[in-house]
């Protein structure tokens, strides 16, 4: 990836940059906890099974959300200090400073998102131990209390997302922001599951949500880094941690089963349950859309336009490959009929198009959470 | 910062403390049994929970006459109006490893059930139904509710993309961004 090939350009910011660092790479550590949670939560529930909310996967889903809340919080209520005792407040760190509660705290845009999205995470999960009272310890990924947490998460990784998104005249702003839409991006297949309470007669609305969330968020890294790679290293990031998670999922939920003397279930598949929602086929399909953003640079066609046909054809592609990949990972599933994979594909294609617009132009809004630099247009 | 940190490790550090009652699983206790004959085969079915209610999870045991040690076998449940998951095979119940059974399994809508096994053993293979197995409604409140409730974030998330979006409209209008580097 070439995204790492330029050097921090202003030295003058030194300080501001190791400022923001430090709090942005707890929230992202943060994260990457409730990431590696969720793979061995959901791993144990296929493999070995018996649930209580005390299990090592919830705390690590558990103490990731806290490290996220905790960091944001620590920011706000610094950046609030600093308002007041009336230091200047370095946009860099986090980006624009909006006011909550009147003008009670003065909180970082991005902070202000991902400690939402903590605190929201924590309420959920209160509410997920009420339903888990009601209904017991089944695990059903797509319970109403699951989704609010998956989304939950969601908007913090948004907020990281965000924080990153500021320092983007810094390396690790830069790295920072792919980084979290990776996280994002590997997230996003197990909140398409929600997808499921969709009547899927027609379509496979799953396949069709997580092409979409792929699309949408690797057009996100193409619009954020507008030049080459973008896409491609958004990417090549997921595919990296998609083949650590394919290791690391079935040896986590083994070790821990024998640490507390649990048996593996009988019938495990033998494919790690995450990483194999996420569609395998897009490292090569955002390849694809850089060609398609390079051929379109090459005519002098607006990037926003070209973002649009680019997507349309990785929804199309992806929506295709999700259920061929389904059956080739699984042995006993059922390849859908020609007539099904059309319309999924067709449909992933409608929402992709959609993806490679509202992704581009997420990509600039991402942008212009940076502080204004000469000579940038956009911000004159 | 450091102290932040400090006590970011604190709170790691209980959680992880807490971290025993895992060993706490729940014996599996069955509350009611239901026979089955599935040619040669006598089954009895046990349920933890009785009577079953919509979407609350239970332990289900699959107990042949003479044991499983010589037999294999299919589980398929037929939900209300015909809908049918894909046949399982029997297996042991992870904490009752004596007999086949599924953990903390719930049944996700109201109606009767069927529960149709397939063994194969000594004496051939053989299959056999359990119908009419009531699921009453649900508890708690209603779906749309939950839903509602679950979908805030995701509300909160349309209103700030559409905010963020009309802001910066202006902006990214017309002028193109520089590459980053």
């Amino acid at each position: 990836m070439d995204l790492t090939a330029s050097g921090v350009r202003s030295t003058s910011v030194t300080q501001q940059a190791r400022t923001g660092l430090l709090p942005a790479n707890v929230v992202l550590g943060g994260s990457l906890l409730s990431l590696v949670g969720l793979t061995w939560d959901i791993q144990w529930h296929d493999d070995v099974g018996p649930d209580t909310f005390f299990t090592l996967p919830h705390l690590f889903l558990y103490a990731g959300s806290a490290v996220v809340g905790l960091a944001s919080l620590a920011v706000v209520l610094l950046t609030t200090a600093a308002r007041r005792a009336g230091r200047p407040v370095d946009p860099r760190i986090g980006g624009r400073v909006v006011n909550v509660f009147g003008r009670t705290f003065a909180a970082p845009l991005g902070y202000l998102v991902s400690g939402v999205g903590a605190a929201t995470f924590l309420l959920y999960g209160l509410w997920d131990q009420w339903w888990h009272g009601l209904y017991g310890f089944d695990a059903v990924i797509d319970s109403p209390p699951h989704i609010g947490l998956l989304l939950s998460i969601t908007v913090s990784l948004i907020g990281t997302t965000a924080v990153f998104a500021a320092a983007r005249e810094h390396r690790w702003g830069r790295l920072g922001t792919l980084a979290s839409l990776t996280v994002l991006l590997t997230f996003g297949p197990v909140l398409a599951l929600g997808l499921q309470q969709v009547p899927d007669d027609y379509a496979d609305a799953v396949a069709i949500g997580t092409s979409m969330m792929a699309v949408l968020l690797v057009s996100v890294g193409a619009g954020f880094a507008r030049r080459p790679g973008g896409a491609a290293g958004t990417a090549a990031l997921v595919a990296v941690v998609q083949a650590v998670f394919w290791w690391f999922s079935p040896w986590a939920a083994k070790a821990y089963a024998d640490l507390v003397g649990l048996p593996l279930r009988d019938a495990v598949s033998g494919v790690p349950a995450m990483p194999s929602l996420a569609p395998m086929a897009l490292l090569p399909v955002a390849a694809l859309m850089e060609l398609v953003y390079l051929a379109g640079r090459r005519r002098g066609w607006r990037p926003g336009r070209v973002s649009v046909v680019a997507g349309g054809i990785a929804g199309l592609l992806l929506g295709l490959s999700l259920p061929v990949q389904r059956f080739l990972l699984y042995t006993g599933a059922h390849l859908p009929p020609v007539w099904y994979l059309t319309t999924t594909a067709v449909l992933s294609a409608a929402l992709g198009l959609l993806g490679g617009f509202a992704g581009w132009r997420f990509g600039g809004m991402l942008c212009l959470l940076a502080p204004a630099k000469k000579g940038e247009t956009a911000d004159a | 910062m450091r102290k932040t940190l400090l006590a970011l490790a604190a709170v790691a550090g209980l959680l992880f403390a807490t971290a025993a009652p895992a060993n706490a699983y729940e014996p599996v206790n069955i509350v009611h049994t239901e026979r089955v004959q599935a040619g040669p085969y006598g089954l009895t079915v046990g349920f933890s929970t009785w009577p079953l209610k919509a979407m609350q999870s239970l332990d289900f045991t699959f107990i042949p006459d003479g044991g499983i040690e010589d037999k294999s076998g299919t589980l398929a449940m037929l939900g209300p109006g015909g809908a049918q998951r894909r046949a399982q095979p029997l297996v042991r119940h992870p904490r009752k490893r004596e007999v086949w059974g599924l953990d903390v399994r719930s049944l996700p809508r109201p109606g009767d059930w069927t529960l149709r096994f397939t063994v194969n053993g000594p004496a051939g293979s053989g299959t056999g139904e359990l119908r009419a197995l009531p699921v009453l409604e649900q508890p708690g409140p209603p779906m749309g509710v939950s839903w509602a409730i679950s979908t805030l974030p995701l509300i909160g998330l349309v209103v700030l993309v559409v905010v963020a979006w009309r802001r910066t409209r202006g902006r990214l209008r017309g002028g193109e961004l520089p590459a980053i580097g």
